[in-house]
């Protein structure tokens, strides 16, 4: 097992030097130009350059602050509308039109009218966010709850479990699994909400500083930014997955 | 214990479902309820279970009074396991005693002593998902025996399950019915199945469901799966019985 993913690890390395080689070499060979392209080694000097600058840091936080903002308001916000939905149906026919036209709407067309509304700040940052991550945990909520066994409800009903504790204990474990992947793409749809928000106009930012770099055609900045921005995906979905093992674990 | 007169019903009031069926069942007595499917044996055990709501003719009585879900007198237990796959075997058993009001440590202490009952002491603190279908379902007696309801049914608790595995928990159903007196109703439809367990074998023919054979299983307690096999009394039952069953089924066909 260990030996299995050291091997993994080199494989992967060595593919990496590969690539970055590739592109170092085709950079300086003139067969791409690095105006447009940038330059592997040009990128690292960015990174190591910025990454000792308070403002790189300042614009993470920022820019995590927003996510997690919206992530939570988001989430939050759509749990209880689905259990209202799941308590009401008539609640959810109802509102069924209006929800499915903003959601098929793209959200980021919000974006100018949450920033006139909201300011320069995090408040437009978070709107956008909140407006793509509640939609997606609003109809995970809602299947998951709808998707508990029969078996388990006619178990409770026989036994004479009342509403709460089947809720507690039932209805909501069993809810968990198809919540829960609603919520782990609610957050990596809050942080594409809040870096779109940022680079359409924002005070700070990953994304604000993103097109800033791009304006000023500094190629090489504007790829160490995306591969942060990668890299904060990536690392957002891995910290998903370890929460979701231990709250899963049953599974 | 159990007791329905002339009951009728209908879900969508042309077609009965159940026609005039008059059932006694003893306190203690172990009844099985038999006959091809959709003969409505389930639907007369939801009925006592207060699953279904009875809006037909007739009267039934469950532990003395209208049927009615959540009543304590009575546990039901389904095909499935319906183990919860978040809880351990332990606190699956223990979640009915629990939810009818005990404390959590006496109903700690009746979970671990019918998990011991049916074996699976050792398993105490494993999740359904490392259990065999035959484990599961041993949970799930146990969950149902710790409860100590008086009135118990059963909707084919090992339809579900490979022949083997059925056998041995046959045996450990009239094992368990032994040691703790419990007025069963019991629905299958496994003719040998409904011998082997049963103090008396109730026919039911296709819709309507109507009773047309009653017999009682004058087969020795305790009895086991094994020696039931050498019985010839054992066979002639099952003979008997099948041939009410096909009775019931061409006079419906006819």
């Amino acid at each position: 097992m260990k030996a299995k993913s050291m091997q993994w690890a080199a494989l992967h390395a060595a593919f990496m030097v590969l690539v970055f080689g590739a592109g170092e070499l085709a950079s300086r060979q003139g067969w791409i130009n690095p105006t447009f392209f940038g330059r592997p080694s040009g990128v690292a000097l960015f990174l190591w350059e910025n990454l000792q600058t308070l403002k790189l840091w300042t614009d993470l936080m920022w820019t995590m602050t927003g996510v997690m903002a919206s992530f939570v308001l988001g989430s939050v916000a759509a749990f209880a509308v689905g259990l209202a939905f799941v308590r009401w149906p008539r609640l959810e026919q109802f509102s069924e039109p209006y929800l499915n036209a903003i959601n098929v709407m793209p959200r980021i067309a919000l974006a100018p009218l949450f920033i006139l509304w909201f300011g320069l700040g995090l408040g437009s940052k978070i709107a956008v966010g909140f407006s793509l991550t509640f939609f997606i945990v609003l109809s995970s909520t809602v299947a998951g709850i709808r998707s508990v066994s029969q078996d388990h409800m006619t178990l409770c009903k026989t036994l004479g479990t009342s509403a709460v504790a089947t809720f507690f204990q039932v209805t909501l474990p069993g809810a968990v699994p198809v919540i829960f992947s609603g919520l782990r793409l609610g957050l990596t749809y809050a942080l594409f909400g809040v870096i779109g928000a940022e680079i359409i106009a924002s005070e700070k930012g990953l994304g604000q500083t993103l097109a800033y770099l791009s304006s000023i055609f500094d190629i090489n900045g504007v790829m160490a930014l995306l591969l942060i921005l990668a890299l904060l995906g990536v690392g957002i979905v891995r910290a998903m997955t370890l929460i979701e093992k231990r709250l899963l674990h049953w599974q | 214990m159990i007791s329905a007169n002339n009951v009728q019903l209908s879900f969508d009031g042309h077609n009965d479902v159940l026609s005039d069926v008059t059932l006694h069942i003893a306190d203690g007595e172990f009844v099985s309820l038999v006959g091809p499917s959709g003969c409505g044996k389930t639907t007369l055990l939801n009925l006592c279970a207060g699953l279904v709501p009875h809006t037909g003719k007739g009267t039934i009585e469950v532990a003395h009074g209208a049927p009615r879900v959540g009543n304590p007198q009575i546990a039901y237990m389904l095909a499935r396991d319906s183990l919860f796959p978040w809880k351990t075997a332990l606190e699956n058993a223990e979640f009915g005693v629990r939810v009818r009001g005990a404390s959590p440590a006496e109903a700690r202490d009746r979970a671990r002593a019918m998990l011991a009952e049916v074996g699976l002491g050792a398993f105490e603190n494993a999740l359904p998902k490392s259990l065999s279908h035959g484990m599961r379902q041993r949970t799930a007696l146990a969950r149902t025996f710790a409860m100590d309801a008086p009135v118990l049914l059963m909707d084919e608790p090992f339809g579900a399950l490979d022949a083997q595995t059925k056998l041995q928990l046959e045996d450990l159903l009239l094992k368990l019915c032994d040691l703790h007196k419990h007025t069963v109703l019991f629905v299958t439809h496994d003719l040998s199945e409904a011998v082997a367990v049963s103090d008396r074998v109730v026919v039911m023919s296709s819709r309507p469901g109507r009773i047309v054979a009653d017999v009682p299983v004058a087969l020795p307690r305790p009895r086991s799966i094994r020696e039931l096999q050498k019985d010839p009394s054992f066979h002639e039952l099952y003979a008997q019985l099948w041939s009410h069953l096909e009775s019931g089924w061409t006079r419906h066909e006819g």
